[in-house]
């Protein structure tokens, strides 16, 4: 089956997919902090922001396309806490726009802060992962220090979740296949409630195999890995430029739009 | 020179009772390839599990000579490899790279050996230049031999494999075969599919309700339609050729 893969252009070749994972993680991190960081009035300042992430998508290959569909997925989750940010917070606000003027409220400006910073941020955390192997990103998430166990399991679900999805649909086919009627909801929550059930008991049985291989393979608790990882030129280099942009609009750039 | 693998009287009944394996003596020369054919349910998937020791019956088995017990479980599984049934379950790591290197690692041998023998294993099952892919961007046919480097990474003596043309289209069953019977290593393969099993084997043992029905030459056993067919088998098209 195929699978709308997150990492789908993390296979390709560019200097950003040639970055250290680690270079790439502690960047977006700092960059995310930073975007959170800014008063809920910076809009100037956030779409200066955007333009690094653009950047890294554009030099990588990645289709803008897709790094937006990827957003608009999760944006459900975001969308709700935004739309409620109207409801409680009314206090009246001008906002102006060069020789413009706009009449809202408190709670709408929440909105579009809330919805921008998601954008800006969630554009940095797509480039990470649209230019970094997984595999790689984990052996640069374990070389940062992070437990162990945390890495393994990052691992486990990465590798099965399209597994788990890939049954699941099958579930869902040899139902719509054998359903011919509307059972009305009661008998429809009771099909859906034996589903899941089944997927819990193959998914069980799938670790308790997969504890097999392990085992077959030696394996005694202790998780090794050969790292491939180096810090390289071109790694300092985009450090360089990241904290240059971030910190000249943070510390310059703001102070004078606001 | 030990046997491959030597069972004497094992058994072995699952949790709720019922009997999976009843006094299963059976012992394999070293470089045999042998075929484990029964219907389903017959105890071939368990009769793998017990000579890698995961599972504890009655009796005693051997492995190159080792009493399996569990002083001499890590040096057991260095010298038989298990390929399992579904290969999405013998590739748990997301790089074919990690998954190759995950037994030798375990091994305890250093970066630079790992990195041979991963390359090594690729270049056996077809698959060199992959490492870096996940495995869920791989084909039916690529996953199944990447599997079996997984197992090949470790160089062992014995290796086992549970239903290994299942879900293989024709062509990537022949590559299959012919990767299968290059390798020198001894080979127990449980399978259902009396063609593979015929292009494969050299030994034959019939396993059916947990006991050996018969184990003799591959081609007699399997050519003997009365007794394929009352343990609800088939006599392959072509016994003993290539596949």
């Amino acid at each position: 089956m195929h699978h709308a893969y997150i990492d789908k252009f993390a296979y390709q070749d560019s200097a950003i997919h040639r970055l250290d994972s680690r270079v790439k993680f502690v960047v977006v991190l700092l960059f995310t902090a930073l975007v959170i960081s800014l008063p809920r009035t910076s809009f100037s300042i956030l779409a200066c922001f955007a333009v690094g992430p653009f950047t890294v998508l554009v030099l990588a290959g990645i289709p803008l396309k897709f790094a937006f569909k990827h957003i608009l997925l999760v944006s459900p989750f975001v969308l709700v806490l935004a739309l409620s940010c109207p409801l409680y917070d009314k206090t009246a606000l001008t906002v102006a726009f060069g020789p413009f003027f706009l009449h809202t409220s408190a709670g709408w400006m929440r909105c579009f802060v809330i919805l921008a910073k998601f954008t800006v941020t969630m554009l940095a955390l797509i480039a990470l992962v649209s230019t970094t192997r997984f595999g790689d990103l984990l052996v640069g998430l374990q070389r940062l220090g992070l437990p162990k166990l945390l890495i393994i399991q990052l691992g486990f679900l990465y590798r099965y979740i399209f597994v788990l999805i890939d049954r699941a649909h099958h579930i869902l086919r040899a139902r719509a296949g054998r359903k011919l009627r509307n059972l009305g909801f009661k008998q429809e929550l009771k099909i859906a409630a034996s589903m899941l059930g089944s997927l819990f008991v193959r998914s069980l049985d799938t670790a308790e195999r997969i504890n097999i291989a392990m085992q077959a393979r030696g394996f005694n608790r202790s998780w090794r890995t050969i790292s491939k990882l180096q810090v390289r030129r071109g790694d300092v280099v985009f450090v360089l430029a990241a904290v240059s942009f971030m910190s000249g609009l943070y510390f310059f750039v703001r102070p004078v739009l606001q | 020179m030990p046997k491959a693998i030597e069972l004497k009287n094992f058994s072995y009944k699952y949790p709720d009772g019922t009997v999976a394996l009843s006094d299963i003596t059976l012992s394999i020369e070293p470089s045999q390839k042998v075929a484990l054919i029964g219907p389903n349910g017959a105890g071939k998937s368990t009769l793998l599990l017990a000579m890698a020791g995961f599972i504890k019956g009655s009796g005693k088995v051997f492995i190159d000579g080792l009493p399996l017990n569990r002083k001499n479980l890590r040096q057991i599984r260095t010298l038989l490899g298990s390929c399992l049934e579904d290969p999405d379950d013998q590739l748990f790591t997301p790089t074919l790279f990690d998954d190759v290197a995950f037994g030798p690692l375990n091994m305890g041998l250093d970066a630079e050996q790992v990195r041979t023998r991963v390359a090594d294993a690729l270049q056996m099952v077809g698959l060199a230049g992959m490492a870096d892919k996940s495995p869920h961007h791989l084909s039916a046919g690529q996953k199944r031999a990447a599997s079996i480097a997984t197992i090949l990474s470790m160089s062992p003596k014995i290796i086992t494999l549970d239903e290994p043309d299942g879900n293989l289209d024709p062509r990537n069953r022949s590559n299959l075969v012919k990767l299968l019977t290059s390798l020198p290593q001894t080979l127990i393969i449980a399978t259902c599919n009396m063609n593979f099993a015929a292009a494969l084997a050299d030994r034959a043992v019939l396993l059916d309700n947990g006991c050996i029905v018969a184990d003799g030459d591959a081609k007699e056993i399997m050519s003997d339609s009365g007794l394929m067919t009352s343990h609800g088998l088939e006599v392959p098209a072509r016994t003993g050729l290539s596949f």
